[in-house]
């Protein structure tokens, strides 16, 4: 481990809410309390992804006696944030198991260390004796894939586009320690991707460690909320407002849809919340989805002389109770 | 001078991409009788007769994914992440009719 590197030391108990003599279970009550809590798939907190990852990190080391002892040697009086220089004798010491299958049939590293602090992958990373690339030297491993998330707005799933993508890297250098590098890469992703799906990215994985066939990198899409138009797999819905006489009357009016507005026939007599269909006019795909159109009957203030002579004409000469059904 | 990238085709894996059950146990990180416990519950509709030669549609790797890191990251089983599933689609489902409902009031805040 180069001595140059400097870092920001992290306190893993403070991060999971436990003194530094928790016993194994109370580190793991904390962990699953505070992984119910910030899950991204799960939680509604603003800072669950970064909150959860940060437990994620913490639990890794705690949870392995051997990571736990090591760490344990750095002494207790760091504090979160401060200047860090692993120590050079790092490791040390310690006789480590083999890296087999702990986990029965989950055997597979279930974090991507690209997600980890500097302080992590320097301490506990690939290349380290904790790591699983120091660990996999001596065997045969396949290159595995990579996965990341993406967040694309509805137009750009709409027309397909091009992303800049800065992704971090596991790389060994030539002295066998793996150190994560920054690389970006510029992706067409492709028109009628929806919420939830994959993308394939063929060779951008991890590259193969005996010259072999690179990884594979997949890419799960979010589509970003739309201030118009609400998505539901490939069909979108945009609410419209109309008057009450083009409800009423029926009219032509002009509707937005993701490839530009168009116009659209309301028939006499609708009523809020009628739903009407545009087909073929949500995300493309190999079934193109549908617009739904959804109405909004608003209402004109009556807020002038003349406004107020319309309702009042109304009052008279229009037979209508909306509360009739009520039996009041 | 600025940096000049090639630009990478991604391939959409849509509903007409059906993938071997091998690959797919490593794309999700679950295990050939987790996908058959999940399959036995609904999440997944594979196609085949014998679970070693299970295809099954792209589109089901985002709900298996959610379902590995479920059961990976709160240490729940195969019925615990099967419930949170749809749980959280139906909570998914009803905040996409709740947010319809607001827009038709005029009182959408976000």
């Amino acid at each position: 481990m180069p001595a140059a590197i400097e870092m920001q030391y992290r306190d893993y108990y403070q991060m999971l809410g436990v003194e530094r003599s928790a016993t194994a279970e109370d580190i793991k009550k904390a962990y699953r309390r505070l992984a119910r809590k910030y899950h991204p798939d799960v939680s509604k907190e603003a800072n669950a992804e970064e909150r959860f990852k940060e437990v994620q990190e913490a639990y890794e080391v705690l949870k392995d006696p051997e990571k736990r002892a090591a760490y344990d040697q750095l002494g207790a009086n760091w504090k979160s944030g401060e200047q860090f220089r692993p120590p050079p004798d790092w490791a040390s010491g310690f006789e480590f198991r083999g890296r087999g299958a702990p986990g029965g049939a989950h055997a597979q590293q279930q974090f991507d260390e690209a997600d980890f602090s500097e302080f992590f992958s320097s301490l506990f990373g690939g290349g380290t004796p904790f790591g699983e690339a120091g660990a996999a030297r001596g065997g045969v491993r396949t290159a595995r894939d990579h996965h990341a998330r993406i967040e694309i707005d509805l137009e750009e799933a709409f027309r397909g586009g091009t992303r800049m993508l800065e992704l971090k890297r596991p790389e060994l250098r030539p002295d066998g320690h793996v150190e994560l590098k920054a690389h970006t890469i510029r992706v067409a992703i492709p028109a009628g991707v929806t919420d939830g799906q994959q993308v394939r990215l063929a060779g951008q994985g991890e590259p193969s460690p005996r010259g072999g066939s690179p990884g594979d990198l997949y890419l799960e899409v979010k589509i970003r909320p739309h201030r118009l138009y609400q998505l539901d797999g490939r069909d979108v819905t945009v609410t419209l407002p109309v008057t009450p006489w083009e409800a009423a009357l029926g009219a032509t009016v002009s509707v937005p849809t993701l490839g530009g507005a168009v116009e659209m026939r309301i028939p006499a007599g609708a009523q809020s919340g009628r739903k009407l269909r545009l087909r073929g006019r949500g995300l493309p795909g190999a079934a193109a989805g549908d617009q739904y159109v959804l109405l909004r009957v608003a209402l004109p203030p009556a807020d002038t002389p003349q406004a107020r002579a319309l309702y009042e004409q109304m009052q008279r000469e229009l037979p209508f109770d909306p509360r009739a059904g009520l039996g009041g | 001078m600025a940096d000049v990238f090639d630009l990478l085709e991604a391939e959409l894996l849509d509903e007409r991409h059906w993938i071997a059950i091998q690959e797919l146990c490593e794309l999700v990180q679950l295990d050939l009788a987790t996908i058959v416990e999940l399959a036995e519950q609904g999440v997944v509709a594979p196609r085949g007769v014998r679970p070693a030669e299970w295809f099954l549609p792209a589109a089901a790797m985002p709900r298996l994914r959610l379902a590995s890191r479920l059961m990976h990251d709160l240490g729940v089983n195969v019925s615990g992440a099967v419930l949170a599933v749809e749980l959280l689609e139906s909570r998914r489902a009803l905040e996409q009719q709740l947010r319809l409902l607001e827009d038709l009031l005029g009182e959408r805040r976000d």
